[in-house]
Formats: structure tokens, sequence, C-alpha cells
């Protein structure tokens, strides 16, 4: 085969999985190209101006620690920012930022254009370009061939997009913007099975037309918390968000038009997500609401654009501007873009093993929405696993895989590989079982190493770091060592924070797990007794493991005791069919799994009790 | 799959014995014992037939029953003959199936491929465990009811408490900047002492469930001549026990198997405990202390009549270490007023004469109130294995953590530690329940979508 050019790993595709894989392999010493349908348009929120939130605020603290680009960029585009759960314990606190859309873009575009080895490169892929089980390289749209030892696939919503808004269609792959057809098809060709889902997105109005004193401001912190574990101050001028309601006409009307909505006249066939149900869904399924929650969310400073978060839709854009006028404060709003559905195709991921490369054919990886996932974060720690492996292929190093107890990353690549997705695949602290120990405060202190061992994090910051877990480690021997004696000064004003006696004598550890008390109270005893220089955020970690010791002790010998069998091996010519107590498509899941061990059947989903004691049974009565 | 054969009766001589073969080779086999290569037949048909040796001369008749795959008590094909109960023809019938190819199975392996084939889960297969080897009406009784699920039913509402409940406290955490409702504490920790008591009642069965399935120890102790054999006799309603007016007449323990009150009992009657005349009964006291340790239980009869000895006193002080009941004899008689007054104090004392009977009646129901009344099979489910009971308190133990951490106003992920493994254990009877089913739970509660 003739090609035109040659790198060692394509990217395809500039959203937030692309960019980090793209940047990844290229710092790890690959030629890398990006290519992209629009260059200006690198680094996109195509919906939400958002980055982080719960769970999502972990994944990028992930990515920051392993050398990803997401947290640095978010740093510089954020807008507000505001640290959710903070009157929660550490584990579920994850910081969130509204970002400036062009801001973001403009950011991510430079810190690409500025990585060597990295070559951006415009048009369309339409054709994987594969030797049996090896991929070569792929063919662009106006012929070019170009070679690659690795390709990854971070292609969002374009693969066969399809957009919605009322009976309309049309093909794209963002409102605007086309689809990518033939690689999808190209996909198919080489045996992926594909499937289908959808998502949607609110309209976008025009600031000018709202009547903002309707609504309840919602400030940003006084105290930006960042992303990256590199930024020391947020410089962007924060702004305010505001909070508003829907209202039982609006309800009433949208009842009345559902024929008009494709996904209740059966026009849509993929499956949405069932926490971002568009406001169609939030009436029909919560009928007996009032109301329903709205966020006016500015898309930055140098633009009137408003985005109307809770409000996503896909009914005809009429409709959706005369359902806005029955918003108080929006009586006169104007839409600038009006919401969408859109479905497209994404190939299950359960063909893929823990470092994203595709069983079938050696070199390509596939990340983000292309794996059933939805979201920036998610999109962006896919694009930097891909990434670091599709680099390792080229330079023959080892395979780079996270596991489930050391990071949110290993959870969401664990449950894409194993269970693969039926709907659109988000984030939750609730799917990490470890969830206590896996917090935004550590993040560098379970991955940082491993960022500096691939080579993605660079001396700064790797001093930086240690110097961080040096005076985390001071402040723990200071939180045991730090006692308060009743004739000590400090008792007296530890009584008086805490409001109750607290016996002979106290440790500051001890006087931390307390109920109500706060790092503040700590943190002026600390300062009291002792003169280490330490950062609020470093405190805050050592107490955190302070508070979670014993929980997280008591959790692992549940989990443990879960596991007790998991090392039970099953047959190998098991014929599952002959458990009868299976349903068909457990079997079918079964037999494409092929669980080596009852712990690995157990994490297969749907498994009934009853089936798994089955398989239990048989595996011990033939081991 | 190979095919198994072991013989289904009790070893030793009856009147039938049942061989039963389960595997894809049962019919086969069957065929070739019969000496009949076409013999299809019926299922679930009884049929009389030769079973003849290699040679063709008949071994025995016997009744043969052919179960079709999967509609068996394995799911699998089977046959069981019903032939007559010598044991030298079922052995012999034995070994003529195995030369067919046919191998021994292994203890439970029956039940075990009925498992596999999903004929049952595990718990029914305990039950199963159970029930072939209940001792007593009311044992059969209850392995029946866990047969049927019922345990694992009996805690659905409150494993529904507990989803509902880390429903509502990982959606606040999830879903911080949705309009969701307020999380009402004192509620919550309501809901959870109530699904404290409910799994603590259910663990409190345990005592009674394990008395069915295993029985009761109950031995006799006293000083010689206070009347331990009379007691023993009356209890077991029999005349096993030697009674004579010599004290020391009972030199070796001896035992009774019985049912009071649904409780499969073994009764123990010792040699009184005094300082031995002879070798024998320096043996059967020793004997009696080893009867006393093994016992769940110990009535120490004492003669009501004259005061009490310094050997009366040292046998009660021992049983006071363990479960006892203190048994009065001879109440036909006057008491000394003396007795009375020192027991009362110390131990449950009952006051029975072996003689007439008065009294039996109240020592029985003392007997049994520490496993519980289970007179008839109308009393409720009992747990009566031990798993079951260690992972309900474990379930307890974790619940109380987490409503501990609700009254010191910790953060939810605290709270919810002690939730998830309070599931986890649940889910051990009952069925895992798995992240994604929680949230599943979550969005189809809450409107939830910023």
């Amino acid at each position: 085969m003739v090609f035109d050019e040659a790198f060692d790993v394509i990217v395809v595709g500039g959203g937030h999985a692309g960019c980090e894989a793209a940047s990844a392999s290229a710092r790890l010493g690959a030629q890398t190209a990006l290519v992209t349908l629009n260059l200006d348009l690198i680094g996109q929120m195509s919906c939400n101006p958002a980055i982080g939130g719960i769970a999502k605020g972990h994944l990028v603290r992930e990515i920051d620690a392993l050398g990803g680009v997401m947290g640095r960029v978010a740093d510089r585009a954020g807008i507000q920012f505001r640290l959710l759960n903070r009157s929660r314990g550490p584990a579920v606190q994850s910081p969130r930022a509204q970002a400036d859309r062009a801001l973001y873009r403009k950011e991510m575009r430079r810190v690409l254009e500025c990585t060597e080895n990295l070559h951006l490169r415009q048009g369309m892929v339409v054709d994987l370009l594969a030797d049996k089980e090896k991929i070569l390289g792929v063919e662009m749209q106006d012929g070019r061939r170009v070679a690659a030892a690795a390709v990854v696939i971070a292609a969002g919503t374009f693969l066969n997009g399809l957009v919605h808004t009322g009976r309309r269609t049309y093909t794209a792959g963002r409102a605007g913007e086309p689809a990518s057809i033939e690689l999808a098809e190209s996909l198919k060709r080489l045996g992926f099975p594909v499937g289908r889902l959808k998502t949607g997105t609110p309209p976008r109005l025009d600031g000018r037309t709202i009547d903002w004193s309707a609504f309840q401001p919602q400030e940003a912190d006084a105290r930006p918390v960042p992303f990256s574990f590199s930024t020391d101050e947020i410089e962007q001028p924060q702004i305010k968000c505001f909070v508003g309601y829907t209202t039982p006409a609006l309800h009433n009307t949208i009842r009345k038009n559902l024929s008009q909505s494709p996904l209740y006249s059966g026009q849509i066939k993929g499956i949405g997500p069932r926490y971002c149900p568009s406001i169609e869904d939030k009436v029909v399924k919560f009928a007996d609401r009032e109301r329903h929650q709205l966020f006016l969310e500015p898309e930055g400073h140098d633009t009137n654009e408003v985005y109307l978060n809770g409000f996503s839709t896909s009914l005809p854009a009429g409709l959706q501007q005369d359902l806005l006028r029955m918003i108080p404060g929006l009586e006169e709003a104007r839409i600038i873009r009006p919401g969408y559905a859109i479905e497209y195709d994404y190939v299950d991921p359960r063909q893929l093993g823990p470092d994203l490369q595709c069983k079938k054919i050696a070199g390509l990886f596939h990340a983000g929405q292309v794996n059933g996932t939805t979201g920036y974060e998610e999109a962006a720690c896919q694009g930097l696993l891909a990434g670091i492996n599709a680099a390792a292929t080229v330079s023959g190093g080892p395979p780079f895989r996270l596991k489930r107890e050391e990071s949110y990353i290993g959870v969401l690549v664990d449950d894409l590989i194993k269970q693969g997705v039926d709907e659109p695949y988000r984030i939750f602290t609730s799917r990490a079982e470890h969830r206590l120990s896996l917090r935004h405060d550590n993040a560098d202190e379970r991955l940082r190493g491993y960022g500096r061992n691939l080579g993605l994090v660079g001396d700064g910051d790797w001093e930086r770091f240690n110097q961080r877990q040096d005076h985390i480690a001071a402040a723990k021997h200071a939180l045991k060592t730090i006692r308060f004696k009743k004739c000590d000064a400090a008792y007296a004003m530890a009584v008086e924070t805490v409001g109750s006696e607290l016996g002979e004598s106290i440790s500051l550890e001890e006087l931390a797990r307390r109920p109500g008390v706060s790092t503040g109270i700590i943190q002026r005893l600390f300062h009291f007794s002792h003169n280490v220089p330490i950062t609020t955020s470093e405190l805050e970690a050592a107490l955190a493991d302070n508070l979670y010791a014993g929980y997280i002790r008591a959790q692992d010998l549940v989990i443990q005791r879960l596991r007790h069998h998991d090392a039970i091996r099953i047959p190998a010519n098991l014929d599952f069919r002959s458990l009868d107590g299976l349903s068909h498509e457990m079997v079918e899941r079964l037999e494409r799994m092929r669980p080596q061990t009852f712990g690995e059947a157990r994490t297969i989903p749907g498994l009934t009790a009853a089936a798994l004691s089955a398989l239990y049974v048989v595996a011990r009565l033939q081991t | 799959m190979d095919t198994i054969v072991a013989v289904a009766t009790s070893p030793g001589r009856s009147a039938i014995g049942i061989i039963r073969l389960s595997g894809p080779q049962a019919l086969e086999i069957l065929r070739s014992l019969v000496q009949d290569q076409v013999f299809t037949p019926e299922p679930n048909r009884i049929v009389l037939r030769q079973i003849r040796r290699e040679s063709g001369e008949p071994l025995d008749s016997a009744l043969v029953s052919y179960f079709a795959a999967p509609r068996s008590f394995t799911g699998e094909e089977m046959v069981e003959l019903s032939c007559h109960g010598s044991p030298i023809i079922l052995r012999r019938v034995l070994d003529l199936t195995q030369s067919l190819g046919a191998r021994l199975a292994e203890p439970g392996e029956f039940t075990l491929r009925a498992c596999r084939n999903g004929k049952m889960n595990l718990s029914q297969a305990e039950a199963i465990r159970d029930l072939v080897n209940a001792q007593s009406d009311a044992a059969v009784a209850q392995a029946a009811r866990q047969l049927k699920g019922e345990l694992s039913a009996a805690l659905q509402p409150a494993k529904e408490k507990l989803i509902e409940i880390v429903v509502k406290l990982e959606s606040a955490l999830e879903f911080v900047e949705d309009d969701l409702p307020r999380i009402q504490v004192e509620q919550i920790k309501i809901d959870l002492v109530q699904v404290i008591g409910m799994v603590e009642a259910l663990a409190a069965t345990f005592a009674t469930g394990r008395a069915l399935r295993e029985g009761v120890k109950v031995t006799i102790v006293g000083r010689p001549n206070v009347g331990k054999s009379s007691v023993f006799n009356r209890l077991a309603g029999l005349d096993r026990a030697i009674v004579t007016e010599i004290a020391g007449t009972t030199r070796d323990s001896i035992s009774q198997s019985m049912i009071l009150g649904g409780i499969p009992i073994s009764l123990t009657d010792t040699a009184g405990i005094r300082i031995a005349n002879d070798k024998i009964e320096e043996i059967g006291i020793e004997r009696t202390h080893q009867a006393m340790a093994d016992a769940d239980l110990l009535v120490v009869v004492v003669d009501g009549s004259t005061k009490l000895s310094a050997e009366d006193l040292a046998i009660i002080s021992e049983a006071m270490r363990a479960r006892h009941v203190v048994a009065l004899n001879k109440c036909d008689l006057v008491f000394e007023p003396s007795v009375v007054a020192q027991l009362s104090q110390a131990s449950k004392v009952v006051h029975v004469s072996a003689l007439t009977g008065e009294g039996l009646e109240d020592l029985t129901a003392a007997i049994l109130s520490p496993f519980g009344a289970v007179d008839s099979e109308t009393v409720g489910l009992l747990v009566t294995d031990s798993r079951h009971f260690d992972l309900l308190r474990r379930t307890s133990a974790s619940l109380a953590d987490s409503v501990k951490s609700l009254s010191q106003s910790a953060s939810e992920e605290i709270v919810l530690v002690g939730l998830h493994s309070a599931l986890q254990f649940l889910g051990e009877i009952t069925g895992e329940t798995t992240s994604d089913e929680i949230l599943g739970k979550i969005f189809s509660t809450f409107c939830i979508g910023k």
C-alpha cells in the first residue's frame, strides 16, 4: 500500500479524548498526527460548558496526576469554580468549574500547538486500513493515505450522527458539523459490534433577552479550588450562574405536544442517559413534580450566549421558543441555537482490553463516546490511557492499565470492558467500591508516580509533588504527636471551639475525628502549637486519611470476604448452556467473557444469586 | 458429564432398598441391567423388571422408574431401582452398574448436580440436607420452609428498606446540584432501627433453630440417691435406668433420644457425684464430669426433703457455669425449708416428684424454654444454619454502625459504609445488590439531571 504521509500514531478526533490521546502520545516520543474535521473546534465543549462535578472532578484530578492536560486547561479557562459537597466528607467532595467555551478551545489548541512531535491535520478519516489483525493507517476523504503503527478512534458523537429536532432529522456530528458516516461503516466492515445511543442538548439563549432578576444567583467559591496539582491561582475573573424553575403550564404544553417529540414518537431508537433526561422525559416520568430546576450558565466572558442547563430537548425549535416564554424571567428570551437530540454509533467496549486496544486489531484503540461513555472527563481519561498505550505499542513498552482499587479511571475502564453499556456510561462515586480511598485530594499520591515513570510528569511538577507529600507526611506525624493536656493553654481553646469536655488529654488526630470539628479549627490549633509550613490543601489530605482509616479497614474486610471464593477456577471447557439456571442472555455473556475464575464471573452483571451459586457449585465440583 | 450411582436408602437390612442413577448413561445402564436393549420406559411410571447378572442369571426383581432430563431431581437423566433391601443384593446391583460405566457418587453429589442444573439454589440445597437429617417433625417443617426460600423471602422487606435508604443517601451525595428532597435523618434512623429489629428477631430464632436441627444434649446430674434415674425415666417415659435405693446404683452414663416439644433431645443420666467407693464408680463419676461439660443444659436433681449437703452445693456451683435447671425432687414429701430458701436466689428451680410425676410438665417446660417453644409446625420461620445466623449478626452490627454514624451527624459516605456492608451480608442469603441496581433505582425514584 502506498501512503502519502506516515506517523507513529494517528488520533482521529480533536475532542476531549482526542486531545489527551494526541498530547500524551506525542510527549511520550511518538510522532503523532491529530486528524480532525475542523482545527478551529479543537477541544470544543459540545454540550454543557463545564468541567468536573461529583466523580467527574475526581477523573480530572487523576488525569492531571498522570500528566494529562485537561486540568490545566480548565484552570485557565474556568470562570466559575465551585467545590461540590463542601459540607460532606473529603471523599465525595469534587471540584467543578464553568468554563469559557471559546477560551477553553483556545487554550487547548495552544497547548497542543506547542507540543513537540504533535502534528495537527484537518480532514475527515473515511476508512481504517488494516491488514487482517493489524492496523496500518487511515484513508482521508480527499484520498490521502496516512500510515501509522497505532490509531486512536476518538470520534465522539460523529459516527453516523443523526440530529433530531421535532420530526426533522439530518445527519450531523454536532449541529452545524458533518457526520462521519464512512468511518462508521468502516468499523462495521471490520466486524465490530456496533450499537446506537442518544444524547441531547438544551437551547442556548441570548443573555440580553433574559430578565436576570427573576432568578436566584449562584456565586463562585470565594477561594477557588483548582483542578490541577500544578495550578497555584485561578486567574480568570469569576462569574455568577443563576437558578430558576419550570412551571406547571409549561409541563402541560409539553404533554400536549408529545407527539412532536421524536423521543416519544418512536423516531429515536438509541438509548439516552437516564441521569441526563430531556425536559420531555422529566415531565412524563415525574408527572407529580410541579417544577423542575433550571440553571442559566453564561458561556463565556465575551459572548451573550447562555446555556439553559436542565432543559435538554428534541422538540421542534419553534415549540422550544414557546415553552421558554412560560418560564418566569424568560418571557422575552430569544433562542440563539435550539436544543436537539443526536443519535450516534458506538462500538461495544467489551471488545477492548484494559489498555483500550481492540482485541481483534492490534494497534487500534477506542476512546470516549465510541465506547459508549458520556462526558468530557470520561472521554478525556480514556483518551489519555489510549494515547499512552498507543505510544507504548510503537516504542514496544509495556501496556499501561489502572486498577479499580487505585483510581476512578480504573473503575470506568473495568466497567466498560467487563460489563459493556446499556446506556451512555457516566462515572459516579457509587461505582467505586473503594470510594473512601479514591479521593480528589490524594489523586496525586495514587497516580503521580505512574505519570512520572511513563514520562508525562516533568521535573518541576515532580518536585512539587514530592514537597507536598513531605508536608502531608509531616502533618500526619504532627496530628498524632500533638497532644493537649488539661493544663495546656491550647486545651482551653480546643474545648471552647468544640464546645464539650475532651478528657484528660487529646491528640489533634483524635480531636479531628470528632463530629463537627472543621479543618479550620484543626488548622488554628495546628499552627498554635506547631510551626510547620503547611497549606490547607495539604492539611485536608492528611486529615482525610485520618478520618477514613477505620472505615477503610472495615470496608476492605467486607470486600475481601466477598472475594473469598474469587480464586476458584472455572473449567475452561465448561458448557454454560448446560446450566439451566442461567438465562439465554447470561449464557451469551458468559460465553463471550469466558470467566476463568468465580471472581470474574461474579462481576458479570445481571447474574442471579441462584445462577451464581450454580456456577460456584460446578467450579467447586470440578476442581 | 459422567453418570453417578448410589444407594439412596439408609444402610442395613430393610424391605426395600433404592438405587439411584443420574447422568446421560442412566437409561443405557438400565437397559443393560434388564438385558433389553430396546427397553424404553415411560418417564415417571413404575414398572417391574428382572435385573440380571452379565451371565443372564436373575439377580433381583425390581420396580424401575425412569425420569427424563430435565424433569428430574438432578435435572439429568435419572433411573431409580427399588430392589429388595438386602445389603448383599444392593451391593451386587451397585457393582453391576459400576461395571456398566457408572461411578459411585460422592456424598451430596445428587444435590450438587441439582444445584448446578438450576433445579435449586445453594440455600435450598442446604435445606435438603437438613430435611434428610431432620430428627423431628418440627425440624422437617423448618427445612421444608427453607427449601421454599422462605428465609430469603422473609429478608426481602429488610433488604428493600435498606436499598431505599441507600438510594436516598447515595443520591444526596451524587446529585448535589439537583433539586432533591432533603434527607430526613431522624426517619432514616427510625427505619434502620426497625430493620435491625427485624434482622435481630430472625437471628434470635437461631437458638431454637439450631436446637431443632442439631438436637439438644440434656444431662441429669446430682449427688447419689437423689432420684436422678427416676427423673430420667419419667422424662424418657420408660423404665430404662435401673432404680434402687442403693446409692450409686447408676455406675455409667446412659442416654436416650426423645422428642420433647418438637425438639430432638438426647437425655443422659449420669452416675451420682461423690467420693467414689470403687474403681468402676470412679470412672463413672469421671464420665459424669465429661457429660456435664458436653451438655447444652444440665438438670441438677436435688433431694428437697433433706438439707443440702456439701456435695449438692459443689455440683450446683459447677452447674451454675452452664445453662441449667434445678429439679427439687421428692416434692411429695415435706420440703426442708432451708433448701428452698438457699436455692431460690441462685437458680431456676422446679419442684418435682419423680415418684408421682408431679411437676414433670414444669420441668419439661423449663428444659425447653432456652430453646424456644416449638410445639408444632405452626411456629414462625427459624434460622437453622449457623452461616445464616452469622450473616444476620454481621448485618445487624453493620447497621448499628450506620445508626451511630447518623447520630454523630457523619457525612453520608461514612453512614453508607455500614449500609453497603449490610447489603453485602444480606446478599449472601438473598442475592447480591449491584451498584448498577442502586443507580437504576435512583433514576427511577428521583428526577436527576441538571
